[in-house]
């Protein structure tokens, strides 16, 4: 990660017109590339924070920075903080306001002078971030919440922004409505954005944010990674929040004899980690299975889908709004749509083999999550890439596989 | 809620990717022809053709279609009818006086002009349902804006336009809200929650208002409001039909003109 600090907070302070003070004097910064959660009850001030962070809202006192450069509140620098810092309302309804997702998802380009073969290109590249390719017709109020929420993250996304403000991401979406944003919001810092988002569902917050920073009557009070922010129940009720399940689970299982490590689990796969090593000593098959990625952006996707049909009880997974477009298009029924590595591995510990479909920026990063699995846990998995075309990445066993192999082919 | 299923039937309807130009000109130049008929037959033919065309290729819900005929029928009918009475000339056809000082005359000349206005109002009506149903409003506005008309009206329309959606949805919901409460369970109560209603209906567009300023400031607003510049070339094969359509519907009226006139 590019530790270069991108947006920064100096002591800031804001009273709205009635005299109310909703943030009291609140310092922090954030790097290039970071996930951030601000976490705090309704009321504590997270949404009049974010909306300092594109210059919508002027500190009464304080000073924010971007660059390392104290923002600056004329006409043309405020057009430089808003394309550079992606603002998404927490109601797409109120940020969606073009009758179509194309003049929408444009309007940012377009304001900002691109031209139109730019604005053109723009947009078909954002709506491809965000899976809807082929929606550039349609009127928002033809769309469901999850798609309303992905064209407004388009319309942010079109002007390329170098951080990206979430105020309550799933807010109105139904439970697999919030997995895919999550993993879209994944997706996004994996190409290089840095993204904050404000929330009160710790649950959300724990295994997703590098850094949570946890508000309560305008103030920050506690800023820390997630185990340590919110393992202090002292700070947790301050902040009239709960500790997450996965945390309070740990804690429980520590008392009881079990060996915690330093970083506290974060996901199911931690937490069977955490059981299966103090009941058997290890939590892995002696024959753990394969996991299988499947570039969709590859030449040779047409290979994939015959690879696909040639083991109909393949537990396949995808990451990322193409690889879940591909697979819907090519009819391969996908059991995990988010947490993908994770439950492969999971999968791969049962012995049993299973598939990742995903885009080309994120082939690495399966074999990079896996590989750091089986450092911490001393188990070995087998990684390998079923695009020829792409450099296989393996991590302990290795089961090559190519198409000559293949009989399907 | 119906402004979404007219939009959602536009958007769905195999005419859908036909030139805009090209549907307009199907729908104007039968609505011109129907309103210069003096003859009832030319504004007949139109109706059928078109309500025939949007059944039969353009998909569109027969039952559907028929509910939307409901309402201006009605009124036409209503209106036909007071014309009847209203209008006079030539000899009498039927009379009603029940009382002297009420008397209810039916003459050829009421008869043959409400026809007409029947007749007329028939065609036109299909010939806007014709547009309605095949041309979803987006579509209109790119159009608008080829002929020239002032881009800032355009905007203006298009802001309108998507919050209509948006304001109908908090009217419905707070609507719902009161009748779950037994908002309208009495005469009274019902005008004192409908008055409620459209408070909060206010109160609700106007931050709805702000949040817009806000939502466009986030993404740069320079006065600039993108159009959806993804038009359906012109076609021969559906221009040409609708030409030669329009010029069979011309050549009635011109032989009926001719014969009338000898």
């Amino acid at each position: 990660m590019n530790s270069k600090i991108i947006l920064e907070a100096r002591e800031v302070r804001y009273r709205y017109p009635g005299n109310l003070e909703a943030i009291k004097g609140i310092s922090f910064h954030m790097r290039r590339g970071e996930k951030i959660a601000l976490v705090g009850p309704n009321g504590a001030g997270k949404s009049t924070l974010l909306q300092m962070f594109n210059g919508m809202i002027r500190p009464t006192s304080g000073t924010m920075l971007f660059d390392n450069e104290p923002i600056r509140y004329d006409t043309s620098s405020l057009r430089q903080i808003r394309k550079r810092v992606g603002f998404v309302l927490q109601n797409p309804d109120r940020q969606i306001i073009a009758p179509t997702v194309y003049q929408d998802v444009a309007f940012g380009p377009a304001n900002l002078g691109y031209d139109e073969q730019a604005i053109r290109q723009a947009v078909a590249l954002a709506l491809r971030q965000v899976g809807l390719t082929g929606f550039e017709r349609r009127p928002p109020h033809q769309l469901s919440g999850g798609e309303k929420k992905r064209v407004a993250i388009a319309g942010v996304l079109a002007m390329d922004p170098d951080v990206l403000v979430f105020d309550e991401p799933t807010s109105g979406l139904d439970p697999s409505g919030s997995e895919d944003l999550m993993e879209l919001l994944d997706e996004l810092n994996h190409d290089g954005k840095t993204i904050v988002i404000s929330t009160h569902d710790v649950e959300l917050a724990y295994p997703w944010a590098e850094r949570a920073i946890l508000l309560a009557d305008g103030q920050i009070i506690r800023e820390d990674v997630p185990d340590v922010a919110f393992g202090n129940t002292k700070f947790v009720r301050m902040a009239h929040l709960s500790v997450p399940t996965l945390l309070e689970l740990s804690a429980e299982l520590g008392k009881r004899g079990f060996t915690i490590p330093e970083r506290k689990p974060r996901s199911v796969l931690d937490m069977v980690h955490v059981i299966e090593s103090h009941l058997h000593g290890s939590c892995c098959h002696p024959a753990p299975g394969t996991i299988t990625v499947g570039n969709v952006d590859g030449g040779e996707a047409s290979y994939l889908t015959a690879w696909v049909k040639a083991r109909p009880g393949i537990v396949a997974g995808a990451m990322g709004s193409r690889a879940k477009q591909y697979a819907a298009q090519e009819q391969i029924a996908l059991e995990f749509t988010y947490g993908v590595i994770d439950k492969c591995i999971l999968r791969a510990l049962r012995g049993q083999d299973s598939l990742i479909l995903t885009n080309g920026s994120m082939v690495s990063r399966v074999a990079v999550r896996v590989e750091a699995y089986c450092k911490e846990s001393g188990n070995s998995i087998g990684v390998t890439s079923l695009n020829t075309t792409d450099q296989a990445s393996v991590t302990g066993i290795a089961h090559d596989e190519t198409k000559k192999d293949d009989p399907s082919y | 809620m119906l402004e979404t299923n007219l939009d959602s039937v536009a958007q769905q309807s195999a005419f859908r990717h036909i030139n805009t130009g090209t549907k307009l000109i199907l729908a104007l130049g039968s609505l011109i022809l129907c309103l210069i008929s003096p003859f009832p037959v030319v504004p007949l033919i139109s109706g059928i053709v078109l309500s025939l065309v949007l059944i039969i290729p353009g998909r569109t819900s027969p039952r559907l279609y028929g509910e939307l005929l409901l309402g201006p029928a009605i009124f036409t009918v209503v209106s036909v009818v007071v014309l009847l009475f209203l209008l006079g000339g030539g000899d009498v056809i039927w009379r009603f006086n029940p009382v002297p000082w009420i008397n209810l005359t039916i003459t050829t000349g009421s008869l043959a002009q409400s026809t007409i206005v029947l007749f007329r109002v028939f065609g036109c009506s299909i010939a806007m349902f014709f547009i309605v149903l095949t041309t979803p409003v987006t579509d209109l506005f790119n159009g608008m804006k080829r002929v020239g008309i002032p881009i800032e009206l355009i905007d203006l329309m298009m802001i309108i336009y998507r919050y209509i959606f948006i304001v109908y949805a908090q009217a419905f919901e707070i609507w719902q809200a009161q009748v779950m409460r037994l908002g309208y369970s009495r005469p009274m109560e019902a005008i004192r929650s409908f008055s409620m209603l459209c408070g909060m209906l206010f109160i609700s567009s106007w931050n709805a208002g702000e949040d817009l300023i806000h939502a466009m400031d986030c993404r740069c607003y320079d006065g600039i409001f993108p159009s959806l510049d993804i038009a359906e070339p012109v076609q021969m094969r559906s221009l040409l039909p609708v030409v030669l359509y329009l010029g069979g519907l011309a050549g009635i009226l011109l032989v009926m003109t001719t014969r009338s006139v000898i």
